[in-house]
């Protein structure tokens, strides 16, 4: 008895350090938990916990991509995009679609011959798709929802609903893999006698660029104190002259944008399916609310975090018997020891 | 006035429509020659003609329409919204299988504890969620439903002791409640499921406690204020709504005497959401219309197809897309759903001049 009670208080004050400690000492923990669990299931062979760390961080640029938006939108107008999984998924097939023409629907890719060239206009064009269409929910969906704004919740979760079906009747329903070859995903480097593409590695690369260019744009340009004033109090500003609503569309737009960047780069590795809107928009809510509602440093954080345990789980999975359930589940198993435990995130403030 | 006369006077046409649904088996069978109970061969009933169709229809719808009004009441009077209903709906139809199929008890027995079971579960599960995030902006509560719902959803689409994507057959379902055997008094404990559900509702919400749950939906800060411990008043609603929800998820796993991933999956979800929207978010009966409505609507456009131009849509393969897109459409242009619309424009004809 005397032992269980002093396990449930060890338990009680562990939840309440969680709960008061500071942001950088849970990362710095959290950060070591997943590399000891990553090491540990590597089984101490190097080449493998290098690749998954390797994957983790490729998980994690992915995930940024469509946190950002999602946590720059939430924390401006107080929105929680459920598209926004939606317009990777979209991405993801309208990068497919421009490369393999003799699959395709729109078949318009045929041309331009070289493979290579024609994946950067398919991942052009899946940005300028995800841009146009993130305008017009904004400005024809949710402007005139603003005086409801359950209602606009619902909206996004029912736009989501429509964009999955509309790319299940075009593209149907069966997974498309990635057949197409692009130099750079030939090209391979090894670590420790493991072969790494060096595709992957680029974009791991791309994806630090991208977190410090959508930082730059928020810390150091006009547009971006405006967005930082926005998402502390947009009456104010609005007060101050500046037209809160065109910067509101601005910013969706750009969330969209990065979301289905995202979709299109994910495509030569993950293909194009229509299950993984729902598993990245999930994991991204894993990310913005473990960053803490409306943070960008902590979204960006965050979706280290949840990327390396994510590759970490994957891999747990391999030589465990618990199979794919775990690793398949470990973003909503995150969400929700966040929730229980430290709901205002990593860097979020007490609302 | 007495009691009695006043309830009748109430309640007219909630009750003409009880009567109605209590007799459509046999009318259906009435008008088109077909027997209430099927075929008979030997001992056995064999469910095949016109009545025992519309029987598994209606039951379905009253599975429905039980979770689209247990939605209501956390949507529409409570003002929080879940994007994990499905997860009641499909547990519901997954703890009452497990039960009957694993635990060896005598079916009928089984059926009951799978039953009670079910309603203690899911209304446990639905408080104790309340409880982790109702402390939160509503918003959390949403992320948290959808969350689990998806996690519970993959769970069982790969959860080998029921058949992973297959799903759990009901094979010791007992014999009086089986549809391919006795499928009228599977319709009319539906029946009565539905009936209690609709007036439970009503006498709920307009009890004190329904009062409070408008006052939260409306200004939560203000009931605060007035001094209402608005928490427990929510958590009630999402338990009770929970336990509903399962119930509706035992008629649905009973109708199609299985349990399977698609029951959790977000498509419930949406249906409930859409249907209390499209009948009238806050209205007793805008619910069932909506629920009825649709399923109806799907029952009768499945095979149909629609031309436009040179173009030919097939209703019942773009059924989710062209759902999707009254759903927009409802919420920019309709808000008040069908009930809601219809209030208002008898209270603006009423208004003195």
């Amino acid at each position: 008895m005397r032992t269980i009670l002093g396990l449930l208080r060890l338990f009680f004050s562990f939840g309440k350090w969680l709960y008061s400690t500071s942001a950088f000492t849970l990362v710095v923990a959290l950060l070591l938990i997943v590399v000891g669990v990553a090491l540990y299931a590597s089984q101490g062979n190097m080449a493998t916990f290098s690749i998954t760390i390797l994957s983790g961080l490729l998980r994690a640029m992915l995930l940024f991509l469509v946190a950002a938006g999602l946590s720059i939108i939430f924390g401006l107008m107080d929105i929680l995009n459920f598209a926004q999984g939606a317009y990777f998924m979209l991405g993801a097939y309208v990068a497919y679609d421009f490369q393999h023409s003799n699959m395709g629907v729109l078949r318009m890719g045929d041309s331009i011959p070289d493979p290579n060239l024609r994946f950067v206009v398919g991942v052009l064009l899946a940005i300028i798709v995800g841009l146009v269409l993130g305008f017009v929910l904004e400005r024809v969906l949710l402007r005139p929802l603003y005086e409801r704004p359950l209602f606009q919740l619902v909206l996004t979760f029912g736009v989501s609903i429509v964009m999955l079906e509309f790319i299940k009747g075009v593209w149907g329903t069966t997974p498309n893999s990635w057949t197409a070859k692009l130099a750079l995903q030939d090209a391979q480097f090894e670590l420790f006698g493991q072969p790494f593409s060096m595709y992957r590695l680029f974009i791991i690369l791309a994806g630090f660029i991208m977190i410090f260019a959508v930082a730059l744009l928020l810390r150091r340009t006009r547009i971006g104190i405006i967005i930082r004033a926005g998402v502390e109090d947009d009456e104010m500003v609005n007060a101050l002259g500046i037209n809160v609503r065109a910067v509101f569309t601005l910013v969706f737009a750009l969330g969209c944008m990065l979301a289905s960047l995202g979709g299109a780069v994910a495509a030569p590795f993950l293909g194009a399916t229509p299950s993984m809107g729902a598993t990245f928009l999930l994991a991204a809510i894993a990310v913005i609310v473990l960053g803490g509602l409306g943070s960008y440093e902590g979204t960006a954080i965050a979706s280290f975090i949840v990327g390396l345990a994510w590759a970490t789980m994957e891999q747990f999975s391999l030589f465990t018997n618990i199979g794919t359930v775990l690793s398949s589940t470990t973003p909503m198993l995150l969400l929700a020891f966040i929730l229980l435990l430290r709901p205002n995130g990593l860097f979020g403030e007490a609302r | 006035m007495n009691r009695v006369g006043k309830f009748l006077k109430e309640n007219w046409l909630y009750l003409t429509v009880l009567v109605l649904l209590i007799l459509l088996p046999h009318l259906i069978g009435w008008a088109t020659d077909s027997s209430p109970l099927g075929v008979q061969r030997g001992d056995r009933f064999i469910m095949r003609g016109q009545s025992t169709y519309w029987q598994s229809v209606f039951i379905e719808l009253f599975a429905l329409a039980i979770l689209v009004m247990s939605y209501n009441l956390m949507f529409g009077f409570t003002g929080v919204i879940s994007f994990g209903h499905a997860l009641f709906f499909g547990g519901g139809a997954y703890i009452t299988g497990m039960t009957l199929e694993f635990m060896g008890l005598e079916p009928t027995l089984g059926l009951l504890v799978g039953v009670l079971l079910t309603l203690g579960i899911c209304g446990l599960l639905g408080l104790t969620i309340g409880l982790a995030t109702l402390r939160l902006r509503g918003v959390y509560f949403a992320i948290f439903t959808l969350a689990i719902a998806e996690m519970v959803w993959v769970f069982f689409g790969r959860f080998p002791a029921t058949n992973g994507e297959d799903g759990l057959t009901l094979k010791s379902l007992p014999t009086f409640i089986d549809p391919t055997q006795n499928r009228i008094f599977l319709y009319y404990i539906a029946l009565a499921a539905f009936a209690f559900t609709f007036f439970f509702i009503r006498r709920l919400v307009s009890s004190p406690t329904g009062r409070v749950f408008q006052a939260i939906r409306e200004n939560e800060e203000r009931a605060k204020a007035i001094g209402y411990h608005t928490l427990r008043f929510k958590l009630f609603a999402i338990t009770v709504a929970s336990t509903m929800a399962g119930g509706a998820g035992i008629l649905h796993g009973i109708l199609n005497k299985s349990a399977r991933p698609e029951y959790l999956s977000v498509t419930h979800t949406v249906d409930a959401l859409l249907m209390t929207i499209i009948g009238g978010v806050g209205t007793f009966v805008g619910p069932v219309l909506g629920a009825a409505g649709l399923e109806l609507a799907d029952v009768l456009l499945r095979d149909a197809k629609l031309t436009l131009g040179t173009t030919v849509i097939n209703v019942g393969e773009s059924w989710n897309f062209l759902l999707g897109l009254v759903f927009i459409v409802v919420v920019l242009v309709f808000p008040y759903g069908i009930v809601g619309t219809w209030h208002r424009w008898r209270a603006q004809r009423r208004k003195p001049k």
